[in-house]
């Protein structure tokens, strides 16, 4: 148990057990208000405190900047897991652009605290677009080098614009309709309200459908996208909305300090920003206010100290990733229960989730072929074959000079089991991932449902109603069962950024949708009662069957399933044939990779069989069992 | 033609120090994936230490020794001396924070850096020293018509033989294996049997001794050093690492050498004020070319 | 146990908190608190905690003379960590502690917040190393001032001195990139202009080093190939010492005249004395070279309790300003701000530092500070330089 969940038992603020298998009293009930309303009073008479002159109202003003800027980072870093070491660069421009705009087009402050925003956000999107797919340290060297390059451009001076390493001064206030804030204690207020807002935002983005996009990236990116998460264009989200912050933590800072150096926009500020977020415990938005609070505090309170002070904090900074590498207030997800999702609406019990049968239909019927929920699919241009679904004709993929898969014809037919077999090696899965997008042909086309799906992104395809399982299980690890699930329903909701922060009604709608469907398919799959641990915590038999679940929730026509049975033992090989078969007799198409022979020739209805990248032998189960050429593909031959 | 030649010089010698600090760095980044900030400031450390041992003594080493000799014990003493810096720093520092994963390493880094350089600047003081020019072994020649001197060369050198070693160790001995294992999958080498603890030992001590020379080197060299001379340092040997691709021994000397060559030559020839953000430029145009590292890096990832 | 630990250590910062905030109010008796702002950790850790010292030697002086209206002085430092944030909440921190004035402080950027917090405050200031022009011509503050010179006058006499009394036709003028060198570089070249209008001289190299580095080989080859008369070097000593000799070593002969911040002992020990002979500095009178009684006092006791005397100006700057408040508050006859202020505007006449008079202008700087080319000798002490 953490510091404040101790503090809030004595304070009889505990935390909810979940599940109600405990009366919910009030207290515990209301505890998050109750919390709000204690720290919001705090907040309200800090500056009124009798000990509390102009200089610790200051140190409260800039606690609120960098508590700014580590949610800023947070977004990033915390939720989405990109290592971001220069992200002063974009606190710079924000400073930098309200001091320019300022001082020589004499544009007031407040209208320059949107604009700085915007400025960071656009600089942030062009900088960081061709540099995104860039693996994680990879993705740090060149975050520092922007922001190296953006304090450097500054103390240089380029068109007599930023004053060099002088800067530029004699910047005014804010002027809020005839209110000029100019005092400490203004600008305190000022800021934390600022602040306020933007933390409500960031909550409610945190727990909607972009904030769990984000989690699934850090978790597993390439999972993510194969669960229809467009990677690149959520990683570029956050990267865009944290400089859109850190734009206006410039903007807060430039107007108080009235005058910008690039001495205030260096490597160590951006790495001081990377320990606030860990500090406080990543994607935690009140460890984030909190870690900002020890960064900016502790050298003030250790003045005394003098020439040591810095060494002090250094120490501090060890003690703390060694007692509380989480973090001091990390994210909890176990034990939150399904209200930790932040969704409204619904049921008091959770078992109301899953209504009697099933919930709205038309959320869990396979993707249209038209149109799934606003997304359009376009217009049918290739011929399929009577009854097949999927279609792939001389697909090819070389790597260098090595062939993994030469000239393969699959053929899915609409509403069967198909399975692919072959000895280890053959170059199934390399199959797979190029039906799912996640290799691009050397040659061939892949055409579903009447579409070429040949060179389209992971995340497209799924959204046109193809699923996967993987052969080494890609789950979201440190999310919990029910979180992992909602990541299906993912690519058929619209709801961007702004409709999450504002709750509107649509989004308020396809959150429940989402929940509703999630729910469902993990009941579905037997593991409904598990809906609230965490993915890792679960033996690997039921994470198998959690992954079918994940593919179910994005509700597809077809259902890839890669050696799903591995690892299972006899019995639960047979479960997993009955719950397949049931999902057949629902409407789905299975493709399965298996080596299980009693899977595959209790359920299947044709078979292809792949050798060393390619077909060897199509038919019937009982035909390809007696095939010859099969048999010496997975025994060998006879010497004669 | 003959400044340009003089410039590629100027750009191997400060490359040759960024490839030895960069050695040292990529040895534990590799294994570890920590990023050690600190360990600029071990290098530093070690070039404190050699000048304390040579001015310490009001050069009886120098006297005894010569002043080649000199060097070869301040380098060894700095060896030893920042080689049992760097396990004591892992120990304490470093292993109570692996199993919260690698940012949080990032962290324990940060803290012991910014604790390292208060430290030097508690215990030697915050004004720049310099190794006296008695204790400096330097005789010029001429090369191809170019002033050169000794020390330049023997640092060119000694880098070189120092990489080739180390390459040796972890490419060809079963040691080295061993280490390659470890960077891979930790779990996985404790399970085929690798005693884990020592090539953790085996790294955090040489990785730092590797910085420790370079330390007293740099210091012979320049013959300034202040308590925060560390952190450019630790920069760069961080981005050459990256430039040569995470995790290859060969590309961390490549890209200390490439880096120090850029930035000499667009120093004398565009703009020493620039000359940073076009190294920088210069890198993530080669990420984009090449997204590990001019040499590639050697892991897969099967999906 | 890990709850315990935090608990306890939170009750701690809390205590350390309370008893920190605790000021102590100058009276109407008892002693005068003063405080000083410095770099006593960061990049400027150096100059921060020689003026520390130098502030140290003048309050002994002071009080052992027998202090100013019958009472002692004390001063309190307080670290601006060489950055412009913290140096604001260094300003507010001194502020609550209701001292009398402050002394602060290094660096123009740095100094720059701090001061309009102490205007705001209307808290007296005396800046010791910040010499850009902005802090007195860009806004007019009637509680800042600064015992250092400025940028243009040290420019000025550079330039002059350069084509008049050198004849150099070729000039080189090689930065930093800080917000002083720059400075002192970007005022060189406006004072060189009417010379190079009149085709009299040019400016053939005007570029930056970087500070923190130490390898200037580059910079210092094509310095050379430049082939200039004179060479102006506007960075700090650090830097200073390293490049003179990777010039030198490079074949660079031309003269080498330093910025005020740009030579002292520490040049001379990393430059190397046959290197380091020669050079030449632009600079206000040294403490080494002023004549009066408290210079010659400030050097003993310096000498005594340190070991050593200060290597730059600026910490000297620092111990003139203490002796400009209180000679202030001597003349004010008070410890009131606008008094003292007043007083160090109009009534200064006969107040002396270590560096002779403290005179200021109307808008804060300091008056008729002379600067002059000085030379180091072949001991490596730095002597009027005779042309």
């Amino acid at each position: 148990m953490g510091i404040t969940e101790s503090i809030l038992n004595r304070v009889g603020l505990g935390a909810k057990k979940p599940s109600g298998d405990q009366p919910v009293t009030y207290w515990s009930r209301n505890r998050g208000w109750l919390l709000l309303a204690v720290t919001g009073a705090l907040f309200a008479t800090y500056p009124f405190l009798p000990f509390i002159t102009d200089y610790w109202i200051d140190v409260a003003f800039f606690v609120g900047v960098y508590a700014l800027l580590g949610l800023s980072l947070n977004i990033v870093l915390g939720e989405v897991g990109l290592f971001d070491l220069g992200h002063t660069a974009f606190y710079a421009i924000g400073a930098y652009v309200t001091a320019i705009l300022n001082t020589s087009l004499h544009v007031p402050i407040i209208v320059l605290l949107p604009l700085s925003a915007l400025v960071a956000a656009g600089f942030a999107y062009l900088v960081t677009s061709p540099v995104i797919h860039l693996k994680g340290d990879y993705l740090c060297i060149v975050t520092i080098g922007i922001g190296e390059i953006v304090r450097l451009t500054m103390i240089n001076n380029p068109f007599n614009l930023t004053g060099g390493p002088n800067g530029i001064n004699g910047i005014g206030g804010p002027n809020l309709f005839g209110l000029a804030i100019n005092s400490s204690t203004q600008f305190y207020f000022y800021t934390w309200i600022i602040i306020g807002i933007i933390v409500f935002g960031l909550i409610r983005l945190q727990h909607s459908r972009i904030g769990r996009a984000w989690n699934y990236i850090r978790e597993d990116a390439t999972a993510a996208e194969a669960s229809g998460v467009d990677v690149r264009s959520y990683k570029l989200l956050a990267f865009v909305l944290g400089a859109a912050l850190a734009g206006i933590a410039g903007n807060l800072y430039a107007s108080k300090q009235m005058s910008v150096s690039p001495q205030s926009f260096t490597f160590i500020e951006s790495s001081l920003l990377f320990c606030i977020v860990l500090l406080g415990g990543l994607g935690s938005i009140p460890g984030s206010i909190l870690g900002a609070a020890v960064v900016v505090v502790f050298p003030e309170v250790f003045r005394q100290f003098a020439s040591y002070r810095l060494l002090f904090f250094g120490l501090a900074l060890m003690l703390m990733m060694i007692f509380r590498p989480g973090g001091m207030w990390p994210r909890k997800r176990e034990g939150t229960g399904l209200d930790g999702l932040g969704i409204r609406g619904l049921p008091k019990k959770d078992e109301d989730l899953i209504p009697l049968g099933k919930p709205d239909p038309a959320i869990l019927k396979p993707a249209t072929t038209a149109v799934v929920r606003g997304v359009k699919l376009p217009p049918v241009t290739v011929a399929m074959d009577e009854g097949m679904l999927l279609q792939t004709h001389g697909t090819t993929l070389k790597f260098g000079g090595l062939t993994a898969v030469n000239n393969f014809d699959l053929n899915v037919q609409t509403g069967k089991i198909t399975s692919l077999i072959g000895p280890n090696g053959a170059g199934k899965t390399t199959l797979f991932n190029m039906i799912t997008g996640i290799y691009k042909p050397t040659a061939g086309q892949i055409d579903f449902l009447g579409r070429d799906i040949t060179d389209l992104k992971p995340h497209t395809i799924i959204s046109y109603g193809i699923a996967r399982t993987f052969q080494n299980i890609r789950l979201f690890p440190s999310l919990t069962c029910i979180e992992n699930i909602m990541s299906g329903p993912h690519c058929h909701a619209r709801s961007g950024t702004w409709a999450a922060v504002m709750h509107t009604v649509a989004e308020v709608r396809e959150e429940r949708d989402i929940v509703a469907t999630a729910a469902y398919r993990l009941d579905q799959v037997g593991l409904w009662k598990y809906r609230n641990e965490l993915a890792k915590n679960l033996p690997y038999g039921k994470q198998r069957y959690l992954e079918i679940a994940r593919a179910l929730a994005t509700s597809p026509h077809l259902l890839i399933l890669d050696e799903p049975s591995s690892g299972l033992n006899d019995k639960e090989s047979e479960d997993l044939m009955v719950l397949l078969q049931a999902l057949v007799k629902e409407g789905f198409t299975l493709l399965l990779i298996e080596h299980d022979m009693q899977v595959v020739m209790g359920i299947s209805d044709w078979v292809a069989v792949m050798d060393m990248g390619q077909k060897i032998a199509e038919g019937l189960p009982k035909d390809v069992y007696n095939n010859q050429r099969v048999i010496e593909a997975y025994l060998g031959k006879e010497d004669d | 033609m003959a400044t340009f030649v003089e410039q590629l010089i100027n750009g191997l010698t400060i490359g040759s120090f960024y490839a030895l600090v960069a050695l040292g760095y990529s040895m534990v980044y590799g294994v570890m994936k920590l990023i050690n900030f600190a360990h600029g400031d071990l290098f530093a450390l070690g070039s404190y230490l050699g000048y304390t041992l040579l001015i310490a003594s009001s050069s009886w080493v120098t006297v005894h020794f010569g002043l080649w000799g000199g060097m070869a014990i301040a380098m060894l003493f700095a060896f030893v001396g920042i080689g049992l810096a760097g396990v004591l720093m892992e120990r304490i520092a470093y292993r109570p924070v692996y199993p919260a994963g690698r940012l949080s390493l990032v962290v324990s880094a940060l803290g012991m850096s910014i604790f390292l350089q208060n430290g030097i600047m508690a215990i030697w003081g915050s004004r720049p020293q310099a190794y006296p020019a008695a204790v400096v072994p330097s005789t010029r020649f001429s090369l191809l018509g170019l002033p050169v001197t000794t020390l330049q060369v023997v640092i060119l050198l000694l880098s070189f033989t120092l990489m080739l070693i180390i390459w040796f160790i972890v490419e060809k001995t079963t040691f080295g294996a061993a280490i390659r294992a470890t960077a891979l999958d930790r779990s996985t080498a404790t399970l085929m049997g690798i005693d884990v603890r020592v090539v953790i030992f085996f790294i955090f001590a040489l990785g730092p001794a590797l910085g420790g020379i370079a330390g007293v080197m740099n210091g012979l060299y320049y013959r300034a050093i202040s308590f925060n001379m560390g952190w450019t340092y630790g920069l760069k040997a961080f981005t050459a690492t990256i430039l040569g691709g995470i995790g290859n021994i060969p590309g961390a000397m490549i890209g200390g050498l490439l880096l120090g060559l850029m930035e000499s030559l667009f120093a004398g020839y565009v703009s020493g004020a620039w000359k940073d953000v076009f190294v920088f430029v210069i890198l993530i145009v080669v990420l984009l070319w090449r997204p590990t590292g001019l040499l590639g890096e050697k892991t897969a990832e099967k999906v | 146990m890990r709850k315990t630990v935090s608990v306890v250590l939170a009750c701690m910062l809390v205590a350390v908190l309370f008893l920190s905030g605790c000021a102590k109010k100058t009276g109407d008796t008892g002693t005068i608190q003063i405080a000083l702002q410095a770099p006593i950790t960061g990049d400027y850790a150096y100059e921060g905690q020689m003026a520390k010292q130098s502030v140290e030697v003048a309050t002994e002086l002071i009080n052992k003379a027998g202090g100013v209206l019958g009472r002692q002085i004390a001063v309190t430092v307080v670290d601006d960590g060489s950055n412009p944030k913290d140096s604001a909440i260094a300003a507010q921190k001194a502020v609550s502690m209701k001292v009398v004035a402050v002394i602060g402080s290094y660096g123009s950027s740095v100094t720059e917040p701090a001061a309009d917090i102490y205007e705001k405050n209307k808290m007296v200031s005396v800046a010791y190393g910040a010499t850009a022009l902005r802090l007195t011509v860009d806004k007019q503050r009637t509680y800042f001032f600064r015992t250092c010179g400025r940028d243009d006058a040290q420019g000025l006499f550079f330039a002059k001195y350069a084509v008049e009394t050198m004849g150099a036709k070729r000039i080189a003028i090689m930065h930093d990139n800080s917000t002083f060198a720059k400075g002192v570089a970007e005022e060189a070249k406006k004072a060189l202009q009417p010379y190079l209008d009149a085709k009299k001289t040019e400016i053939v190299y005007y570029d930056a080093i970087t500070p923190g580095e130490k390898d200037f080989s580059a910079a210092v080859t094509k310095l050379r190939n430049t082939k200039p008369d004179v060479w102006y070097f506007t960075g700090y000593y650090p830097e200073g010492g390293l490049v003179i000799r990777q010039a030198r070593d490079a074949g660079l002969t031309c003269p080498f005249i330093g910025g005020n911040a740009a030579i002292n002992d520490d040049f001379v020990k990393i430059a190397g004395l046959d290197v380091a002979k020669g050079a030449l500095m632009t600079q206000e009178p040294l403490v080494t070279d002023v004549t009066t009684t408290i210079a010659g006092q400030f050097r003993d006791l310096y000498q005594q309790k340190f070991n050593t005397i200060p290597s730059s100006p600026w910490p000297v700057y620092a111990a003139d300003a203490l002796y400009a408040i209180v000679g202030a508050i001597g003349k004010a006859n008070s410890t009131d701000a606008d008094a003292i202020a007043t007083a160090m505007h109009t009534n200064m006449t006969g107040v002396e530092g270590v560096t002779g008079p403290t005179l200021f202008t109307a808008q804060g700087d300091r008056k008729d500070v002379p600067y002059k080319m000085y030379e180091v000798a072949a001991d490596g002490k730095l002597v009027v330089h005779k042309p």
